[in-house]
């Protein structure tokens, strides 16, 4: 309520204002951004890429390798007349700091929509309490690497790609599945080696029975502020070091510092709808954990905006399953009545898994009437408390 | 046969969903709950007041489904969730119940338990309830979205079709509303105009024809997630 | 057979009548104004009239937007139900409901329906009269119950109780080609075969005593003809009483010293007399007693000077009074000298039981008719008043007279309220029937009459009258006046009456019977052949 809302207001003005200006530099810098990924030979940039690599200090930027051409567009195939495209989605409720009693809640949600003559649609949930020691730590025996922030949130990646998995289980019809988010899971790469590889392993087990099954497996990411290409765009106009910017006076530095700030998705502005781009590898640190399911990508037009869409390499290199990820997601979109359209399978997955405040409070009780049934109160923090009671 | 499920219930009516998307049972028919008993089985009956589609959850209203391709019936093929996340749902007013063949004509002491099964009344429940038209009085006065008028002319036109045209029966429930509607001629006419049976029949073959094409398929049920 | 119920009663108070709802299935045309209906409340039947109809809406808003559209199945919902009719009933006579299991003992009941003394319930109901009612209410026929019709839509007799009708005088009225001849012939006929009474009748337009032809071109029987030898037929004119089969059995003649001057003065407008006239009779009366008028017809120029001398009359007054009367004196049955004995054997036969039929042939001018008519009355009156003077000294039962009915036409030129306290019927009216003589007046401009004499007249019989004079004249006295007005009104011109008044219990609207073959069977008439009538006339008087 003490919301200062017209000091904001003001403000928001004064950001309208020199977004205004940026917008149509902006323009002209992607114009020639696509020129050059039009001009760049991709192996050419893949060499160049690779010694830089090996040098030090190592390119501070996230970097995408070309798997084929730059500047490549694929027109989407037709999806087959019978498909079936499963959506998978989390949430959580995550532990209270403010109680005494340690308990998470995740709810999975998993849509199945079937296409074709019969058509048809399977929307389930499953939640779990999580209260137990192997639930609350990744070490369980030590009572160590309590599960939240991040590593909750890997967590929940895992059951929702298990539920995805399992979900796909007894599929006749061709079959795609699609996550919400990245497959790449580098919020874990500031952890240590064994916390990386504990946590993805359930992961990446669903992903082997996936890949057993020739079940494609795509991650949807809407809006990506990804810049892996327009950051491969600098390192190939870099002349010097890629980290000494200050000292560069290349003819091209403006591009350059411009690119630092253009995103993938308006480099990839080009593909017509339905087209996607050539895939692309991804330089991320995790990835050197996936083993045969290193996550590449590429971008899409889904009719309204550039998605990108993460895939592992055994897709990637697959073209039957690359075109059938390709067909069933921009079929999905064309099924979306959004704007920008996004995959009813996802929505729907989404809404099966989303937990409202409603329902928090309701677990709230639950629990604490379940305690207090066995004759325990459940004590609350003082800042807590307070939050709660906001007293005057 | 079994059309749907209560969600609400109160003493003067219940909402139900029905099993079927988009079929609710045709506003102003009769419909038939059977209620626990401790004695000889007792049927409630009501008469629909609204149907009406929306979201499963309230948060999520519809929108715009159709492209220049894909448009009506094809819609459902098009987004097969939609089964899922939407509902209908149907209103029905209690006017009456009865017991051992006997028919009482006002509000039952309780209402129909939560999660009971509606069904549509058979002809012959509706011949036998229809044989009195106090229940009219009794619709008259329901409080809806859909104006009492409007639900008693849908009931009185349904009424007549179930009972093979009853020209007889017609007449006297034109005259019961009459009598119940008598200070307040221009809701009469509304009414009246509304369930004149015409001068020749085709219109009401027409009528009859419409109400059978949208009627449930009984091998149908949607699966429930 | 009982009748379908036609509503039931809403509103209403004792003064003004119920008001009953019509049922929906009933319609406001197969009722009319004057009808005979019955209302069941819970302790009594109340036998009533309809007064009034009125038509009406349950919301005011469908009279500024009647339905439009021709759905025949809107009106006939909105029909008897927002829209529905209200008949107005005037309860008459009620009766205390008993058991109805037997309908013989409820005729036979000692209290039949008497005066209304209250009121019904709400939601009485409302019913057409069936046979049963109307034979309750009005007796069946036999003795003294004379059917004179039926009611407008069925086919039960109602009867006019002739012994309560001879006890008082009555009137016939209605606007002319109403048929009240016609009527008055029923009425008569029925008189004579019950013998309720015995009647003098002053036939001006020689109707009454044979064969006529009617306006539709029917001959219909005279009461000579019907009853033969009981009846008499008296005629001024001598020609006509040679007609073959139209035997007039004692031709009158009317002297002068028989005229008196009430006579006169009754004549005073055909007469042409001055207003001077009744002073002058008054003086020629003084000087020449009886005499006065053949005196002043013989008078010549110097006598009558002397007269005028002598008595103090004005010459003129006089000489034109003599030349006015003279006309009298030139009508062909006046004579100087007539003996009363013609008209005391006349009295004579009324009393054994024959009745008179007075035909003026020729004679039958206003002044003619007047004069004769009056006079005859005089004498006949002064007669019985006489009789009936002896009866009430001697009591014997023999000396009782008959009760006698005078049947005059255009009665208001005998009973105006300017002559009626001079006329002989005047007087018999306003004495009812103090010596067993009765008016049977038949007019068709009843509001000419003195409103008196037509309080005196006990049961009034009337069919259609348009002026309101008329109508109100008639319904002077008589309760329920506005409950009547409406069925006078709505009569039809012809064979449709309204009886009220002593003998009837109630007001009712008739079809009369028709005077025809089945009529004249039913009244046990003999037909006659002119033989026999002669015979019979040899019978009565012997060798005249």
């Amino acid at each position: 309520m003490p919301l200062k809302l017209a000091v904001i207001g003001q403000q928001m003005e004064q950001m309208a204002e020199s977004a205004a200006t940026f917008v149509p530099v902006q323009e002209r810098f992607v114009e020639q951004a696509q020129a050059l990924l039009r001009r760049i030979p991709a192996d050419a940039l893949c060499d160049k890429l690779d010694s830089q690599r090996l040098q030090q200090p190592r390119i501070p930027w996230l970097v995408a390798s070309p798997l084929g051409s730059m500047s490549g567009a694929v027109h989407a195939p037709a999806p087959p007349a019978e498909v079936c495209v499963v959506g998978g989605d989390a949430s959580s409720i995550a532990p209270d700091r403010h109680s005494s009693l340690r308990y998470y809640v995740l709810n999975v949600g998993v849509a199945a929509l079937t296409y074709g003559s019969h058509p048809d649609a399977r929307l389930g949930s499953d939640s779990q309490l999580c209260f137990r020691d192997e639930d609350l730590y990744l070490f369980p025996d030590k009572r160590d690497v309590p599960l939240e922030g991040t590593l909750l949130g890997t967590r929940m990646e895992a059951e929702s790609l298990r539920a995805l998995q399992r979900a796909t289980q007894s599929a006749t019809l061709p079959t795609v599945a699609l996550r919400d988010g990245p497959l790449i899971l580098w919020t874990l790469q500031n952890e240590s080696e064994l916390v990386q590889s504990s946590m993805l392993h359930a992961f990446l087990e669903s992903m082997s029975v996936l890949q057993q099954a020739s079940i494609p497996l795509g991650g949807y990411i809407s809006f990506s502020d990804a810049h892996d290409v327009a950051n491969s765009l600098r390192v190939w106009l870099c002349q010097g070091r890629p980290n000494a910017c200050e000292r560069c006076d290349s003819e091209e530095r403006d591009l350059c510092m411009a690119l630092a700030k253009i995103h993938d998705r308006e480099l990839f502005s080009f593909l017509s709808d339905g087209q996607r781009s050539e895939l692309f590898g991804s330089s991320s640190q995790i990835l050197k954990l996936y083993g045969e399911h290193r996550v590449a990508f590429f971008y899409l037009n889904v009719g309204g905006e550039i998605a990108r869409i993460e895939t592992p390499l055994w897709v990637a290199t697959d073209p039957a399953l690359l075109g059938l990820l390709h067909a069933a997601t921009y079929d999905q979109c064309r099924r979306s009545s959004g704007f920008p359209p996004y995959p009813p399978a996802l929505l729907e997955a989404h809404e099966q898994a989303v937990i409202t405040s409603a329902e928090r409070r309701l677990i709230e009780e639950m629990v604490e009437r379940a305690m207090a049934g066995l004759g325990l109160s459940v004590k609350r923090s003082a800042k807590d408390d307070s939050k709660r009671r906001r007293g005057v | 046969m079994m059309i749907g499920e209560i969600i609400e219930t109160m003493s003067t009516g219940f909402v139900a969903e029905s099993f079927e998307l988009n079929q609710p049972p045709a506003l102003g028919s009769f419909v038939v709950v059977h209620a626990p008993s401790a004695g000889p089985s007792v049927e409630l009956y009501a008469v629909v007041t609204n149907g009406r589609t929306v979201g499963v959850d309230p948060s999520r209203r519809p929108i715009r489904q159709s492209t220049a391709a894909v448009f009506d019936q094809a819609i459902y093929e098009h987004q097969p969730q939609l089964k899922h996340t939407l509902r209908t749902e149907f209103s029905a007013a209690l006017v009456g119940w009865a017991t051992e063949g006997r028919i009482r004509q006002h509000l039952p002491s309780r209402p129909p338990p939560l999660h009971f099964s509606v069904h549509t009344a058979s002809e012959e429940q509706v011949q036998h309830f229809t044989h009195s038209l106090q229940y009219l009085r009794l619709l008259l006065q329901t409080v809806a979205e859909v104006s009492p008028l409007q639900v008693v002319a849908a009931n009185v036109r349904e009424v007549f079709e179930r009972r093979d045209q009853d020209r007889d029966w017609l007449c006297q429930a034109a005259r019961e509303i009459a009598i119940l509607l008598k200070s307040d001629h221009e809701a009469l006419l509304n009414v009246l105009q509304a369930i004149d049976p015409g001068e020749a029949d085709p219109a009401n073959s027409a009528l009859a024809r419409q109400s059978s094409a949208i009627a449930p398929d009984p091998s149908r049920r949607g699966s429930r997630p | 057979m009982k009748h379908e119920r036609l509503g039931v009663v809403v509103e209403g108070t004792f003064s003004a009548g119920l008001t009953v709802r019509l049922d929906p299935g009933a319609t406001t045309e197969q009722l009319r104004i004057g009808d005979f209906v019955v209302l069941e409340g819970q302790h009594n039947r109340y036998f009533s009239l309809i007064s009034d109809i009125q038509l009406r809406v349950t919301d005011p808003r469908l009279l500024s937007d009647p339905p439009r559209e021709g759905s025949s199945f809107i009106a006939q919902t909105l029909a008897g139900t927002t829209t529905f009719a209200t008949v107005e009933v005037r309860p008459m006579l009620m009766l205390e409901k008993v058991d109805e299991s037997s309908p013989s003992e409820l005729l036979d009941r000692s209290v039949g329906p008497q005066a209304v003394k209250t009121i019904p319930m709400h939601f009485a109901a409302l019913r057409q009269a069936d046979e049963l009612d109307f034979a309750t209410v009005f007796g069946r026929e036999g003795g003294k119950n004379f059917a004179l019709g039926t009611p407008l839509s069925m086919d039960i007799p109602i009867c006019l109780r002739l012994d309560r009708f001879v006890e008082r005088s009555n009137g016939i009225f209605g606007q002319s080609g109403t048929g009240k001849s016609f009527l008055a012939r029923l009425i008569i006929s029925g008189v004579i075969q019950s013998k309720a009474a015995v009647n003098l009748i002053f036939d001006m337009h020689d109707e009454y005593s044979f064969d006529k032809q009617t306006e539709d071109k029917r001959w219909v029987k005279g009461l000579r003809q019907l009853f033969g030898p009981q009846v008499l037929i008296y005629s001024l004119d001598e020609s006509l009483g040679r007609r073959a089969g139209r035997n007039v059995d004692v031709t009158l003649k009317v002297g002068l010293n028989q005229i008196e001057e009430a006579d006169v003065v009754l004549l005073s407008e055909e007469l042409n007399l001055r207003q001077t006239a009744e002073a002058t009779i008054g003086l020629l009366h003084d000087t020449f007693h009886e005499q006065w008028l053949l005196r002043l017809l013989e008078m010549s120029p110097e006598e009558l000077e002397l007269f005028c001398q002598s008595s103090g009359a004005h010459p003129a007054s006089v000489s034109s009074l003599q030349r006015n009367l003279k006309r009298l004196q030139r009508q062909d049955y006046v004579v100087k000298e007539a003996s009363f004995s013609a008209l005391d054997d006349m009295v004579e036969a009324l009393d054994r039981g024959k009745h008179v039929i007075l035909q003026f042939g020729r004679h039958n001018s206003v002044l003619d008719y007047v004069l004769v008519a009056n006079l005859v009355t005089r004498r006949v009156r002064q007669r019985y008043e006489d009789k009936m003077r002896r009866y009430e000294e001697t009591k014997e039962v023999a000396d009782q007279p008959r009760t006698l009915m005078i049947t005059i036409e255009e009665a208001h030129k005998f009973l105006n309220p300017a002559v009626a306290r001079q006329t002989a019927f005047g007087t018999i009216a306003r004495e009812m029937r103090k010596y067993n003589v009765i008016l049977l007046v038949i007019d068709q401009r009843p509001s000419s009459i003195d409103p008196e004499v037509m309080s005196q007249l006990g049961t009034r019989v009337s069919g259609k009258l348009t002026e309101e004079r008329d109508i109100d004249s008639v319904l002077t006295g008589v309760a329920n006046r506005s409950a009547l007005r409406g069925a006078l009104e709505s009569l039809d011109t012809r064979q449709q009456i309204l009886i009220m008044g002593h003998a009837v219990p109630m007001p009712v609207t008739v079809r009369t019977r028709p005077f025809d073959q089945a009529f004249y069977a039913a009244i046990g008439a003999r037909l006659q052949t002119p033989e026999q009538a002669g015979d019979d006339i040899q019978d009565l008087f012997g060798d005249e």
